[in-house]
């Protein structure tokens, strides 16, 4: 036995120790093999990918950015919601009846192939896009046509007067792309590909990596950098680690978790990085099923709206990030203060369930709905449970079921949620994008709708005028408009089929050596505007 | 009938199934991508889209017709080679998948040469004294890289080398300052074959990270069975035989018992090829790394039809074609196995 165990020692001797400790030397060289930033360019990293940068094609926050970078709309917003002309040279003029419109076009735009920017080049855009958007609808039950009547003003023709033509037209997917390069793509989207006005120019693309390079004929204030380099990273903990490695010079908070975001907020406040916030353009809400039972009954779904505790909520599903809303308009859109929905009230919720037959051991069952694919849903449906146990526990108990989004929106329409929570983001900055879609009501017996947006988006719930004073704030402006949009979410309310949560704000975090992120009013980041501070 | 002619049949009987394996994967994955919940149009649109606008795009799209009419059309495409366009942006599927798959296949290549290397090393390295401590080590060191969860493993080495020590990069496959090279969309290859070192560098420290994770908790799997393999062959009677003749213990393993011991191992390594080109899911999702089966998760929840079909059909072909190959060189290989 002993002689067959000498024997087979050598055998055991292998290399292992060397081989690992070879490793290290070979990591050391690796480590050495960062190619540098070329000068004054920067890495710019989000969540989501990108599969195509044709306007037609684009409808999520990711694509936005990028076209918000390499293109320009007719208008934009400001941070305080004002409508700034950037392509156009004033606001819409309307016909005296309201149904037409006439916008003057800035002069001197060349396209990044050197085409000139004009009236005809808008007209083939607008018109582009109604066939091919996938937004289209934003525009088809609103213009009628559009035509060109000089060669820097084109006119459109409004299915109804519409006043926030501008704002509508502030939405960056309408951004012109150039004719000439767009030729032969007028019936089908040109996928990897842009040829706009901004002030940068797409360099290469792929669906995780884009590279934009300062357009030195644009008309505008040009790029304060060399150039940005957008990449995609696929979870939240890449992302953060990107950051705080240094391997990326700017982190849009998209798809960021809440306490990465306070990790970040952290290295703020420590000086190792510096941070911006953009306006809120998305909202959380839950929509109460108001044909489901108990839901048919106004005081119960007034008692649920009573029933929330949003700072608590906030605290614990954001760490105060997401601020608590009262109002389906986020703050700085018109219409936005005061707020119309109540403030948490225990006592007046207790009273109104007690109205309704339940408290004091006759508990009424909520049935809640949450996105299971979404974080801040699961939270909110753990938090808002225990809350309501410790305060309501006699009268109400929350049940809740998670359902991946997809099939979620599926089923809004079929009313299979008797309460569900979801998010909503304005399609352009303007409180129309906000209550239309929710509100909206075609065909009505009494306060059920039985066709409209109401059906769309899971409340089955409107009111005698309120389809009136909807139209109404479409039509007016100033201070006719913003009555019209408080008696509006008046009137959604008091009729509580829709409870507003809370507004999340567009976020970015950058390296210290780079000026503060600013946004636009779209909550864009504006791209061109970051910069090199120090060396 | 010979050897050989055993052989050509063998292949032909394997080689005429997989139409029909394919057939019953393709039409599984059209069946199941439509009874599951969801819709790509509320995929696309999300909630906010009016009723009239989304019932446009589902026309728009080719939604609106039966189902035997969509499966139909699916297997006319399939009969011709084209997988169809993609929902989301008219891409052809085959130009998604052609972009996806050398990312793959370069990772999982990599990760198995690494499983390959340490799990032989770790599997052989305990024989010398079977239930002794480096035995025992080995043996802990298969069962503990198999049982590991890879997201969590991924994250971990993530958050260690490039986050906390910064070493390497946090994910993705290319530095984003740099434009990848052009050709077969290998990227190590390509700088290679361009003689660009900046890109080579480049392109091998994205991909450190990923292909050691994945090739670590894969190489459990190669260590224990090669750890069962080699002690089965090494108490069997021709190894004995071989003792006997006065042979050394090294020769005795190296020529006698270690490529009978390796046989079960091929076929363990074929299997883990066919899984790897569309199944380091979590790996890649991790890593950010833009491959096939990143691009099939993104796929999925955007209920994008066409694409999740066509990688499943393609990745479905290649692992039929991969255990076909297996098969073929175990059965050439081992004059044991029977047709």
């Amino acid at each position: 036995m002993n002689g067959a165990a000498e024997a087979k020692r050598p055998i055991t001797r292998l290399p292992a120790a060397a081989g690992l400790l070879a490793l290290l030397p070979a990591l050391q060289l690796l480590m050495g093999c960062q190619p540098p930033h070329p000068a004054g360019q920067l890495v710019v990293a989000n969540k989501s990918s990108l599969d195509s940068v044709d306007p037609v094609d684009v409808y999520l926050l990711a694509g936005t950015q990028l076209l918000s970078a390499v293109g320009d709309p007719l208008y934009a917003a400001d941070r305080q919601g004002q409508l700034q002309p950037r392509l156009a040279t004033a606001l819409p003029q309307f016909s005296a009846d309201g149904l037409s419109a006439r916008i003057p076009l800035r002069q001197g735009v060349r396209f990044h192939d050197g085409t000139r920017f004009d009236a005809e080049a808008m007209v083939f855009n607008l018109n582009r896009f109604r066939r091919l958007g996938k937004l289209s609808y934003l525009l088809d039950d609103r213009i009628a046509s559009v035509r060109s009547v000089g060669p820097y003003t084109i006119e459109l023709r409004l299915t109804r007067p519409f006043r926030a033509l501008a704002a509508l037209l502030s939405s960056i997917t309408f951004t012109p792309v150039s004719p000439t390069a767009y030729r032969d793509y007028s019936e089908r989207s040109l996928t990897g590909r842009f040829v706009g006005t901004g002030p940068y120019r797409l360099a290469s693309y792929s669906p995780r990596k884009q590279q934009l390079l300062p357009f030195g004929d644009y008309w505008g204030t040009p790029a304060k950098n060399a150039g940005i380099h957008l990449i995609t990273l696929s979870n939240s903990t890449a992302l953060f680690g990107s950051l705080v490695s240094g391997e990326v010079d700017v982190l849009i908070s998209s798809g960021l978790e809440s306490d990465q975001q306070q990790a970040l907020d952290a290295r703020v406040a420590r000086g190792e990085l510096v941070s911006g916030a953009g306006p809120a353009i998305e909202i959380a809400l839950m929509a109460i099923n108001s044909q489901r039972s108990p839901f048919q009954r106004q005081d119960v779904r007034q008692a649920v709206a009573l029933s929330l505790d949003r700072q608590l909520i906030s605290q614990r599903v954001s760490f105060g990030l997401s601020e608590p809303l009262r109002s389906l308009v986020p703050p700085p859109l018109a219409g936005s203060s005061p707020p119309s929905w109540p403030a948490y009230d225990p006592k007046a919720a207790r009273a109104l369930y007690g109205q309704a037959g339940f408290c004091n051991g006759k508990r009424l069952t909520l049935p809640l709905t949450f996105r299971s694919n979404h974080a801040s849903d699961r939270l909110f449906a753990l938090t808002w449970q225990a809350q309501l146990r410790r305060d309501l526990g006699d009268c109400v108990q929350l049940e809740i079921t998670g359902v991946e989004s997809t099939s979620a929106y599926r089923q809004l329409a079929q009313g299979v949620f008797p309460m569900i929570t979801y998010d909503w983001i304005g399609d352009y900055p303007d409180p129309d994008t906000y209550l239309a879609p929710l509100l909206g009501c075609r065909k009505r017996e009494g306060d059920h709708c039985l066709a409209g947006s109401s059906v769309d988006s899971g409340s089955f719930w409107t009111a005698p005028g309120l389809q009136g004073q909807l139209q109404a704030s479409e039509s007016s402006t100033g201070a006719a408009r913003e009555r019209s949009l408080l008696t509006v979410q008046g009137m959604a309310a008091k009729g509580a089929s829709f409870v507003p949560l809370w507004q999340v704000n567009a976020r970015a975090w950058g390296q210290r050596n780079l000026s503060a992120p600013q946004f636009d009013g779209s909550g864009r980041v504006i791209l061109q505007a970051l910069e090199l501070v120090k060396p | 009938m010979s050897r050989r002619h055993h052989l050509w049949g063998y292949l032909l009987s394997r080689l005429a199934l997989v139409p029909v394996m394919l057939w019953l994967i393709a039409s599984l994955v059209f069946l199941l991508l439509r009874v599951a919940p969801g819709d790509p149009i509320d995929a696309l649109l999300g909630p906010r889209a009016p009723q009239a606008a989304r019932e446009a795009l589902r026309q728009q799209l080719g939604l609106d017709q039966s189902l035997p009419v969509q499966y139909g059309q699916y297997l006319n495409d399939l009969l011709h080679g084209q997988l169809g366009t993609s929902l989301t942006n008219q891409e052809p599927v085959t130009a998604v998948i052609a972009r996806s798959l050398p990312a793959s296949l370069e990772l999982g290549l990599t990760a198995l040469l690494i499983a390959a290397v340490v799990g032989l090393a770790v599997g052989f390295s305990g024989i010398a004294r079977p239930e002794g401590k480096l035995d025992l080590s080995a043996r802990l060191y298969g069962i503990g890289t198999y049982a590991m969860p890879p997201f969590w493993a991924a994250m971990m080495v993530q958050l260690v080398f490039a986050v906390w020590l910064g070493w390497l990069p946090v994910g993705g496959r290319f530095p984003a300052t740099l434009i990848p090279p052009e050709g077969s969309g290998f990227y190590l290859l390509d700088s290679l074959l361009q003689g660009n070192g900046q890109q080579f560098w480049g392109a091998i420290r994205h991909l450190v990270l990923p292909a050691s994770t994945l090739g670590i908790l894969l190489s459990g799997i190669f260590a224990n069975a090669l750890r069962l393999n080699l002690r089965r062959a090494l108490d069997s009677d021709y190894v004995e035989a071989a003792r006997s003749r006065g042979l050394s213990e090294t020769r005795v393993v190296l020529r006698h018992a270690l490529p009978n011991a390796l046989l079960p191992v091929l076929t363990i390594a074929g299997i883990t090829v066919a899984s790897l080109i569309g199944g380091a899911l979590l790996i890649e999702v991790t890593y950010s790394w833009p491959g096939v089966a990143y691009r099939l998760q993104e796929a999925i929840s955007q209920r994008n039809y066409p694409v999740v079909q066509g990688i499943v059909v393609v990745v479905a072909s290649l692992v039929v074609a991969v255990s076909v190959l297996v098969d073929l060189l175990v059965a050439l290989l081992d004059p044991r196995v029977k047709f």
